[in-house]
């Protein structure tokens, strides 16, 4: 959790959420109070995505150690990417579209920060 | 549709034209495969010819890289009807130079074809040594023999230039199609070098995307959509690369083109003609980025439907609308307001047009899949500009308003509907079966400017797409975003103030956000759930919501507080519609909302007794801010099954099983373990329906009334008596407030031991060992109380057989007497209990003087039963008496033995007393041994000499009685002595005969020497006898009587002499002599008869005499 903290310092995301295996929400911080709602509604949205990415059988070739879903969906003003820990945790991450963040990049500063020893770039 | 290949032409002119419109006709009629380079997969291609003069010009451009693929020739002709002398002198060398040219431009895809129009067979019957055509290819083909090819003029020879001409095509496609393929290498080695020139000065992107167009044409054209798509994807990419880079100052002259004010904003379309007229701006350089990027799209989605990739344009849709958005603001080019959304909603609606004929195909779920979104975007676009334009419900257009209207209008533009659209336009209305209805031969754009037209026109698209993007979000199975969606639509009918169609979808969203537990999302749907349920007066269903968000932990306690007095006035307004039956129906709420159940205890031990009360303590917490008055609490509970499984843990297991193969020799192939759950998934745990509370069955319940719940954790005690016996467990849990709200539980997930309710039979026996009669027997009476609830005075009685006595422990006095009957109290006795009293029992010791039990019983009567119990017992005597008479001549002694059996006793004070005169009993026993212990096996013997006076003669006194009496004590309690009295009967106690025997010999008695037995029987007592007959009986081992052994002799006595024989040495005993009475033979009796004599009557007074014999003098030697 702390890791996370520091990663919404980052400025990328305007929205993380945790997610617990029942698709409860465990976390949820909003940069923007006055959007909290909508990013609320976003996230517990995406998580349809979640459930369709992760159906059994669907993508046997995909790795199943691989904790990064991608991008879920898109809407006019944010992007919506989701990970999800083998314990069926997922972590949603609403990051603003007209952030100029590539792909990879989100990826690999999602794993960096959710590994037990974050590096430091 | 085939691609027109050129084909120049060169040499005799006159003669092509008059085979050129066979050609053109004929070489579309049939496929070639299409060998690639690069290793590209082989395609069987139709292609069209079309002829034209040879011009160095056309390959000068080719030369100069300045040329464009479709006006380049693929193939070279070279046409020319001659005879071998002809060719010699001119065409040779005509053809010589023409390759020549030919190769200097780099190109070697020509061909030669020789027209023979003479026959030669006809006209000459010699065979030629060489024909034209050999001469050619010795001339030209040295490596190339097939492109020189000869045929038969079909204008001359109809019949037989059939085959040649066939001949001819098919080597003119495949001509065509080489060096189409050189072309192609070409091409693109062209449109490479000219990428790679994109930062130089002067380029512009717009010329490198029409040349790179080409190629995709080509491709396209050849029926490769998927590489015509290639070229299209990596200008679309590389466009995207450049504004992206123009942002950070890398700013191309070329981009400037498209920053200009936008003012058409058609969306795209799917129209051909269209596309040719946004293709043309392109060319002018006079399309804006929205121009543009539109028709990049447009050719894209075109080449995807050409390849049934239907779902792939919807997936790529928006991606592209975003993507363009920001080039739009990269590129600052100004829109009106409202412009954009148009544009997206245009696009939108366009993109579901074509997923919308492409519903036969089997992508049908990826179609709505990505569909789905799109619904949603245009719906959204849609309410946008309904805002914008002043069209959402309760608002009027200004006039300024409606001025943006028509500007919109126009700049949506018009729609190409006249022209149907370039692709597949066959699917009818029935085709259509999977989705839904609705009129789809209007135009995006006319729909558009429709819904801006009027309020009401809006609300009914705006309505039709919501509805549309939420079914289509459920059948994709994305119910949350559909439910989203119903939130937004549900809004809409809010202002459309028509809050009973709002609340079915803020209903469906609230279940689906509860169930996944998004508390504070439900909480706000709450607060609009309340708002439409006071719009619409729905009193129940206010107060329901007004208590379900001031239970709403995630709102501020300042609402919570508000709605939950709201809810306590609305409460007392309620009236209940009387139930169908007459009965008081209750408001159902669901508990789990309001409050959380967090233990169940039950106070009472182990088991519950029937008719006993049960008292249960539930811990529950109130999530009302405020205290609450319930009526009444209750929790239901049912037939514990113990087959059941726990249901929860059923659910998270999955059931897997070990799954072996064998190989056939029975050796094990593979092992594995195998889920079969697979054929029926898990269910969403949201299709469950939590509001379905349904009440169980309440009869079974403990409850609680009148309690306050205050606001956090309650600790609750309920009671009920407990009617029904068996296994119990809590099912459901009732909270009933103001007599009508009633908050019931669903299945109760709180950790719970089943309880029971039992009955239990009473009983009470006796325990005991082996009894003895005559002295204290403890004895323990063991009640246990089984289910029966005891009277506070209940007691026990106990009633002894006649002889028996019992006294009880119980109380504290331990002298309590021995009485016939006995009463036990049980105080504080209660159910389960178990209790042991000890008990003393003591059965009267008749005379008796055998071993037999004395039999006795107890009966009991007790508090549970009104039977009688009875409880047989054995008593057995401690000890037995006999009595002997003995005599010593005329004297007589009495010898009295006791013999001990099962218990140890101390005996004491031996008696004996006779209440005849004359009779006196004379005490033998050494008075030291007064106390004499016995124990089982031991006997004990008294005596005592009886006198009797001579004058009271036998006849007299036939028998005497005598008395024995001793006193014993058990070892342990020899201070509680008893009496043992004993009566006795002496008879025939007179001696009448005396019997005498000596052993006469010469010197001492040897053995094997005769000795002499000298046997006297003498009367001492005058008596009624007749003859008495002697028999000497003795030991066959030590003596042997000589003659006869036996002998009648008178009443009177005799002396007798017998021969007798010892046979061993030692002392031995005088031989038995028996006295008998004998009686003579009757009349009627063959033999004698003999009768002994009683004990007392005949005293032999050498009956334990013994004899020394010596060993025989000669066994001695």
């Amino acid at each position: 959790m702390l890791l996370l903290v520091s990663f919404t310092t980052t400025r990328m995301a305007v929205c993380i959420a945790i997610i617990a295996k029942d698709n409860s929400p465990q976390y949820i911080a909003a940069l923007d109070f006055e959007k909290e709602l909508e990013l609320q509604y976003r996230v517990h949205s995406a998580l349809d995505v979640v459930d369709e990415k992760c159906a059994p059988g669907l993508k046997p070739s995909q790795d199943s150690r691989d904790l990064y879903l991608g991008l879920l969906y898109s809407t006019e003003s944010h992007k919506i990417y989701g990970y999800i820990t083998n314990t069926k945790i997922k972590f949603i991450i609403v990051i603003d579209s007209n952030s100029l963040l590539r792909e990879n990049e989100v990826r690999s500063a999602n794993l960096n920060h959710m590994s037990p020893e974050p590096e430091i770039k | 549709m085939p691609l027109t290949f050129l084909i120049s032409v060169c040499g005799n002119g006159p003669l092509f034209r008059s085979i050129e419109s066979h050609l053109v006709t004929s070489i579309p009629l049939d496929t070639c495969e299409w060998k690639r380079s690069y290793g590209r997969p082989v395609k069987n291609v139709r292609v069209e010819a079309a002829f034209q003069p040879f011009d160095a010009k056309i390959l000068d451009k080719f030369k100069n890289d300045n040329w464009n693929i479709t006006e380049q020739p693929v193939l070279h002709l070279y046409v020319t009807e001659c005879d071998i002398e002809t060719y010699k002198s001119t065409v040779k060398e005509e053809i010589d130079n023409w390759l020549k040219m030919l190769s200097n431009y780099g190109i070697f895809d020509w061909m030669i074809l020789l027209v023979e129009t003479v026959d030669i067979k006809k006209t000459k019957n010699i065979l030629p040594r060489t024909t034209v055509v050999d001469k050619m290819r010795l001339d030209f083909g040295a490596k190339h023999a097939d492109r020189c090819i000869s045929v038969l003029n079909p204008i001359k020879f109809e019949m037989k230039a059939t085959e040649s001409f066939r001949c001819l095509l098919q080597r003119i496609r495949y001509l065509m199609l080489t060096g189409y393929n050189r072309n192609i290498v070409k091409y693109e080695e062209l449109v490479r070098t000219n990428r790679e020139k994109r930062n130089q000065e002067g380029w512009s992107f717009i010329k490198y995307f029409l040349l790179q167009e080409q190629l995709a044409f080509v491709l396209e054209k050849l029926g490769l959509h998927m590489e015509a798509l290639v070229q299209y994807d990596e200008l679309d990419a590389m466009f995207s690369q450049f504004v992206l880079n123009s942002v950070f100052g890398e700013k191309h002259q070329w981009l400037k083109v498209f920053e200009r004010q936008i003012n058409d904003f058609n969306g795209i379309t799917m129209n051909s003609k269209k596309m040719a007229e946004t293709r043309k701006k392109v060319v002018d350089s006079s399309a804006s980025i929205l121009e543009f990027r539109s028709y990049v799209f447009e050719r894209q989605a075109v080449l995807l439907n050409a390849s049934d990739r239907q779902w792939e344009i919807a997936e790529r849709l928006l991606p592209f609308l975003f993507a363009t958005l920001k080039e739009i603001d990269a590129l600052k080019s100004e829109t009106p307001d409202g412009a954009l959304s148009c544009w997206q909603f245009v696009c939108a609606l366009e993109v579901l047009n074509v997923c919308d004929r492409a519903i036969e195909s089997k992508d049908m779920t990826n179609v709505f899949h990505h569909s789905a979104p799109i619904w949603n975007l245009a719906k959204d676009k849609l309410y946008e500009l309904g805002k914008l334009c002043g069209l959402l419900p309760g608002f009027t257009p200004t006039s300024e308003q409606l001025h943006m209207v028509v500007q919109l209008s126009a700049g949506i533009g018009d729609s190409f509907l006249d022209e149907e659209p370039l692709m597949d336009t066959k699917v009818n209305e029935t085709d259509r079966s999977h989705s839904p209805k609705r009129p789809i031969r209007q135009s995006s754009s006319d729909r558009l400017k429709e819904a801006l037209g009027s309020n009401q026109a809006f609300q009914k698209l705006y309505l039709e797409l919501s509805e549309l993007a939420i079914s289509t979000y459920k059948h994709v199975g994305r119910l949350r975003s559909a439910r989203l969606v119903g939130l937004d639509l549900g809004n809409f009918y809010c202002t459309l103030s028509k809050p009973q169609k709002a609340v079915v979808f803020f209903t469906d969203l609230l279940r689906e956000l509860k169930a996944e537990k998004w508390n504070y999302l439900a909480s706000q749907t709450l607060l609009e759930l309340a708002s439409c349920y006071r719009k619409m007066e729905d009193w129940i269903a206010y107060t329901k919501t007004c208590g379900s968000i001031s239970c709403c932990l995630d709102l501020e306690i300042l609402v919570r507080t508000f709605y939950f007095d709201e809810f306590l006035v609305s409460l007392k307004c309620i009236k209940i519609p009387d139930g169908e039956d007459g009965s008081d129906e209750t408001i159902v709420n669901v508990l789990e909302d309001h409050f959380q159940l967090l233990s169940i205890e039950v106070q009472n031990a182990a088991q519950i007794i029937q008719d006993d009360l049960i008292v249960a303590q539930i811990k529950i917490e109130s999530h009302f801010p405020r205290e609450i008055l319930t009526n009444q609490i209750s929790l239901a509970y049912c037939a514990h099954d113990k087959q059941a499984p726990d249901s929860s843990k059923q659910s998270a297991l999955l059931s897997m099983s070990l799954h072996l193969e064998h190989k056939q020799d029975n050796s094990l192939s593979t092992a594995s373990v195998v889920c079969a759950s697979k054929l029926k998934p898990l269910n969403r745990r949201s299709s469950k329906l939590p509001q379905n509370v349904t009440r169980t069955d309440f009869n079974n319940e403990i409850s609680a009334k009148n309690v306050v719940i205050k606001p956090g954790v309650n600790v609750i005690e309920l009671t009920s008596k407990a009617t029904r016996v068996g296994v119990w467990n809590f099912k459901q849990i009732s909270i009933i407030v103001d007599e009508k709200l009633e908050y019931l539980s669903d299945e109760l997930t709180v950790k719970q031991t089943p309880f029971e309710i039992t009955t239990k039979a009473a009983s009470a026996v006796l325990s005991f060992k082996n009894l003895v009669a005559g002295i204290k027997q403890p004895v323990k009476l063991i009640i246990s109380g089984g289910s029966f609830i005891f009277p506070k005075c209940s007691m026990i009685q106990l009633k002894c057989s006649k002889n028996l006595k019992i006294r009880s422990f119980e109380t504290e006095c331990m002298d309590a007497i021995f009485k016939p009957e006995v009463s036990v109290r049980l105080e504080n006795f209660k159910s389960f209990d178990e209790r042991t009293i000890s008990m003393e029992v003591i059965c009267e010791l008749p005379g008796q003087r055998d071993e037999k039990y004395f039999e006795h019983s107890i009966s009991l009567h007790c508090p549970w039963s009104r039977n009688e119990i009875q409880i047989p017992l054995h008593f057995m005597p401690p000890f037995t008496a006999s009595c002997r008479l003995h005599s010593s001549e005329t004297r007589k002694f009495l010898q009295v033995i006791i013999k001990g059996t099962e218990a140890s006793l101390v005996l004491s004070d031996a008696k004996m007393t006779c209440d005849y005169k004359g009779v006196n009993l004379k005490d033998q026993n050494p008075k030291s041994q007064n106390n004499i212990r016995i124990y089982q096996g031991l006997c004990v013997s008294y005596l005592w000499e009886i006198e009797v006076e001579p004058l009271k003669a036998e006849n007299e006194l036939p028998v005497i009685k005598v008395n024995f009496n001793v006193q014993y004590a058990h070892n342990d309690d020899l201070d509680d002595k008893r009496n043992f009295v004993c009566k006795f009967d002496v008879q025939d106690y007179t001696t009448l005969f005396r019997i005498y025997a000596k052993i006469e010999s010469s010197e001492l008695c040897r053995v094997g020497s005769v000795c002499h037995l000298n046997l006297t029987i003498s009367k001492i007592q005058e008596s009624s006898f007749g003859d008495l007959m002697y028999e000497v009986l003795p030991d066959q081992h030590t003596w042997a009587v000589c003659g006869r052994t036996a002998g009648v002799i008178s009443s009177e006595g005799q002396s007798v002499i017998l021969d007798i024989l010892p046979l061993c040495a030692g002392f031995l005993p005088m031989p038995n002599v028996r006295l008998s009475k004998y009686i003579p033979a009757g009349r009627n009796e063959i033999h004698p008869k003999l009768e002994p004599f009683p004990p007392g009557q005949v005293y032999n007074a050498t009956k334990s005499v013994q004899i020394h014999v010596l060993a025989s003098a000669t066994e001695g030697n």
